[in-house]
C-alpha cells in the first residue's frame, strides 16, 4: 500500500517553476528523508502535499486519494498531518490546550458548542499522555508562547502527532536546536512514528541517516535519487550536487 | 485538572462558593443595588437607577457578545449592533403581535425571541462577513451594519423608519403572573437573563469550538492542518455571537418599548467595542467591567457635562496606548506581585504617579469644560461651574490655572512615571526570576 504518490508533480510561482516533474512513492510505514540544497523546494513539496498551495500540474494520492481540489483540512481528514519550518503553534494558549486542539477533530468533537470539554476525561488523559512522551508536563499551564524555542519544536510535534494521522510530514523538526535538544528530538521522532508513515525535510545529516530507511535527494525541483541511506552515501550525483560540498 | 473534574459530581458546598464566587457575587450585587437607589420617603425605586442598572444589564451582554467575536476568536466587528437591533425589532413585533392577536406567548421569553432574531440575522450576516478574517471581516461588517442601517429607514412596515416600532411590554401574559408595570419587575427579568446569557456565552469558551475559535483567533492556518475549516469556526461563532447579541436587544426592547435605527446604527457596534477593549478583551469579565464605565459615562456624567464622550474617546485611547489588556489586564498585571506578597511596596510608587496624575486629570477637565462652557454653556445661558463650584469663565486666571496644571501635571507626571516603571520592572524581574511569570 502506498501512502503518498506522487505523479509528474509540478508547480509555479509566476513563471518560475519550483517543482519541476517529481515522482515519488513513499509506502505505508516507511520513515522517509527528503534532503537538498537550498532552495530546493523542499518546503514547496510540502506545502503541495499538505493542500497549503495547489499544484500546477500532476496528480497527488494521499492513502489511495486524489488531492486535487482539497483544502488542508480535507487532506488532514484523509490521515495526513504536518509540521512547520517555522513553528506554527497556538501562542496565546496553554501547552495542554495546544495539544488538545490537535486531537478534537480525530476524537469526532468538530464544531460541537453543547459539550464541556472540561468533563472529557478520555481526552483530557490522552493529551496528558502525550504531553508525558513530549516532556511538557511541568509547562503543562504556560501560554505556548511563552515557551523555549526547543519547546516550541517539540509542542509543533506533538500539535501533528496528536490526532494519530498515519501519515506525518515533519519539516526540519531539528532545526536551530542544540546537539543534546537535538538528540532528543530524533529519539522522539522515532518512537512517534512507530507503524506510521513518516516523510521529514532535515538538514541535520546525523537525523537523516540515523532515522529514513529511504532519502530522496531532491535538487533545483526535481528528484536525483531515491535510495537507502547506503546507496545514497555512494551516488556520485548525490555527492556532487549536495554531500560533495560537506565532505569537501 | 483531571482530579477537579473528577470531583465535579460530588462537589461540596464551600468548593462551590470557591469556584463560582464571581458568578455569586455579581448576581447578589445585581439584585441589591436596585434597593440602595429607593426612595423611602416616596416608597418607591429611583426610575433613573433601575434604568441604569437595566442599561448596563444588557450592555454587558451585548459587550460580552462581542468579545465571543474579538476576544475569542480575534475578528473585529464594526457592525456588530445590527444583530443587537434585529433582536429588538424582533421582540417588538413579538409584542405587538400578541397583543393583536391575543397568542399567549410569555413575556418571560421575549429575550430568546431577540436571541431567535439575533441568530437568523447572524446566519445571514455571518455568511457574508466570515467569508474573510481580519481587516476584510471588519470591512464588511461595516458595510453590512451601514446597509441595514439604510434599509431600516427605506422599509416601513418591518423597521418603522425614522419612528421606529413601538410597542407595549405590559401584554399580560406572565407566566408568574407579574405584570411588568414598574420598571423593577423588569429590572429583575433582565438580570435573570443576562446571567444565563453571560453563563452560557461563558460555558461556550469551553467547548470544542470555543476552543478552535481562539486556536484560529492565534493562528488560523494551523487550525486546517489539524482537520478544521476556520471559515466554518468563524460562522459557528458568528451565528451564537448573534444569539446573544439579540437576547440584549431583546432587553433592550422590554426596557425602553420602543426601537428606532439607532438600535442597528454604528454608534451602537461603536459601544460594544468601547465597552470590550475598556474592560479587557483578553478574559471573559472584562466587558463586563468595560459596559459598567462606558454605560456609567453615558448615562451618569452625561448628566453634569456635554464632553462626556470626549472624556470616554480620551479614556479609550489611554487604554489603547498603555494598557491594551484594559482594566482587565491592569489587574491582571498585579496578580504575580501580589502573588510574591510584595503588593505593599507599590504603594510608594503609586502614591507618586497619582498626585501629578490627579493635577493633571483636573487641568484637562477645567480646560475641557472651559471650552465646551464658551462654545455650548454659555448659549444656553448656563453658570459655570465645577462639582457645584462656581467659577468665573471669563477670569484669565482660571484658564491660566487649568493649562498650567494640565501641563505641569502630564511632565511632573512623566518624571514620576519613570520612578514607577523601574520599581516595577524591578518587581516583575524578581517574579521571572522566581518563576512566578515566565
Amino acid at each position: 500500500m502506498t501512502a503518498i504518490q506522487l505523479t509528474d508533480v509540478r508547480k509555479s510561482f509566476g513563471r518560475t517553476e519550483i517543482i519541476r516533474g517529481v515522482n515519488l512513492t513513499i509506502p505505508k510505514g516507511q520513515r522517509h528523508a527528503i534532503i537538498g540544497p537550498n532552495g530546493a523546494g523542499k518546503t514547496t513539496l510540502f506545502n503541495l502535499i499538505s493542500g497549503r498551495f495547489p499544484i500546477t500540474s500532476g496528480r497527488i494520492e494521499v492513502n489511495g486519494n486524489d488531492t486535487a481540489g482539497l483544502a488542508p483540512q480535507q487532506i488532514n481528514h484523509l490521515g495526513l498531518s504536518r509540521s512547520f519550518q517555522i513553528t506554527s503553534i497556538f501562542p496565546r494558549m496553554t501547552v495542554f490546550e495546544n495539544i488538545r486542539c490537535g486531537l478534537l477533530w480525530a476524537r469526532g468533537h468538530k464544531y460541537s458548542f453543547w459539550r464541556l470539554l472540561g468533563g472529557q476525561r478520555a481526552l483530557t488523559e490522552e493529551s496528558e499522555q502525550l504531553l508525558e512522551r513530549l516532556n511538557l508536563t511541568s509547562r503543562r499551564n504556560v501560554y505556548a508562547g511563552l515557551l523555549s524555542y526547543a519547546e516550541q519544536r517539540s509542542l509543533e510535534i506533538g500539535i501533528t502527532i496528536a490526532g494519530g494521522a498515519d501519515v506525518i510530514l515533519l519539516d526540519e523538526p531539528t532545526a536551530g536546536m542544540s546537539h543534546s535538544e537535538t538528540d532528543y528530538a530524533q529519539h522522539l521522532i522515532r518512537t512517534v512514528s512507530e507503524g506510521k508513515t513518516l516523510v521529514m525535510v532535515e538538514h541535520d545529516m546525523g537525523v537523516v541517516f540515523g532515522l529514513a530507511d529511504i532519502i530522496t535527494v531532491l535538487v533545483y525541483g526535481e528528484v536525483i535519487a531515491s535510495d537507502t541511506p547506503a546507496n545514497i552515501r555512494g551516488n556520485r550525483a548525490v555527492q556532487q550536487a549536495y554531500l560533495g560540498e560537506e565532505a569537501a | 485538572m483531571s482530579t477537579q473534574t473528577a470531583g465535579a459530581s460530588a462537589m461540596s458546598a464551600p468548593s462551590f462558593l470557591r469556584r463560582n464566587w464571581l458568578w455569586l457575587f455579581m448576581l447578589a450585587l445585581m439584585l441589591v443595588l436596585p434597593w440602595l437607589f429607593y426612595d423611602h420617603d416616596r416608597g418607591r425605586h429611583s426610575g433613573f437607577a433601575i434604568t441604569l442598572l437595566s442599561e448596563i444589564a444588557l450592555v454587558a451582554v451585548f459587550a460580552l457578545s462581542y468579545n465571543m467575536l474579538m476576544g475569542q476568536a480575534g475578528l473585529l466587528s464594526f457592525g456588530h449592533a445590527i444583530l443587537f437591533g434585529v433582536g429588538a425589532y424582533f421582540v417588538a413585533h413579538t409584542l405587538n403581535f400578541i397583543k393583536a392577536s391575543e397568542v399567549p406567548i410569555p413575556i418571560e421569553l421575549m429575550p430568546l425571541v431577540g436571541g431567535i432574531g439575533g441568530l437568523v440575522c447572524g446566519i445571514i450576516a455571518g455568511y457574508v462577513a466570515t467569508k474573510q478574517r481580519a481587516t476584510a471581516f471588519a470591512m464588511i461588517t461595516m458595510g453590512l451594519g451601514e446597509l441595514l442601517t439604510a434599509a431600516a429607514l427605506m422599509f416601513m412596515t418591518f423597521f418603522g423608519g425614522e419612528g421606529g416600532i413601538t410597542t407595549d411590554r405590559v401584554v399580560d401574559t406572565s407566566i408568574f403572573g407579574i405584570p411588568y408595570t414598574r420598571p423593577i419587575q423588569v429590572y429583575y427579568l433582565i438580570v435573570a437573563w443576562a446571567m444565563i446569557a453571560a453563563l452560557l456565552m461563558y460555558l461556550q469558551t469551553q467547548t470544542p469550538l470555543g476552543k478552535m475559535a481562539n486556536a484560529s483567533r492565534d493562528n488560523y492556518e494551523r487550525t486546517q492542518f489539524v482537520g478544521y475549516d476556520p471559515r466554518v469556526i468563524r460562522y459557528w461563532q458568528f451565528i451564537l455571537s448573534g444569539f446573544f447579541a439579540g437576547i440584549a436587544g431583546g432587553m433592550y426592547c422590554l426596557v425602553y418599548e420602543i426601537v428606532t435605527f439607532d438600535t442597528l446604527a454604528a454608534v451602537r457596534s461603536a459601544n460594544a467595542l468601547l465597552a470590550t477593549y475598556i474592560g479587557g478583551a483578553i478574559g471573559f469579565f472584562g466587558p463586563i467591567m468595560g459596559a459598567v464605565l462606558v454605560v456609567g459615562m453615558q448615562s451618569g456624567v452625561s448628566l453634569h457635562t456635554s464632553a462626556w464622550l470626549l472624556y470616554l474617546g480620551v479614556i479609550f485611547i489611554a487604554m489603547v496606548i498603555y494598557a491594551p489588556g484594559g482594566l482587565l489586564g491592569l489587574f491582571a498585571n498585579h496578580i504575580p506581585i501580589a502573588r510574591m506578597g510584595r503588593l505593599g511596596e507599590l504603594a510608594v510608587p503609586y502614591a507618586r504617579v497619582l498626585v501629578p496624575g490627579l493635577i493633571m486629570t483636573a487641568g484637562f477637565i477645567l480646560f475641557v469644560e472651559l471650552v465646551t462652557h464658551q462654545t455650548i454653556g454659555a448659549s444656553q445661558g448656563k453658570k459655570f461651574g465645577i462639582l457645584g463650584w462656581k467659577l468665573d469663565p471669563d477670569s484669565p486666571l482660571i484658564w491660566v490655572g487649568a493649562i498650567v496644571a494640565m501641563i505641569g501635571g502630564a511632565l511632573w507626571l512623566r518624571h514620576q512615571g519613570r520612578f514607577f516603571m523601574a520599581k516595577w520592572n524591578a518587581l516583575m524581574e524578581d517574579a521571572k526570576a522566581r518563576g512566578i511569570v515566565a
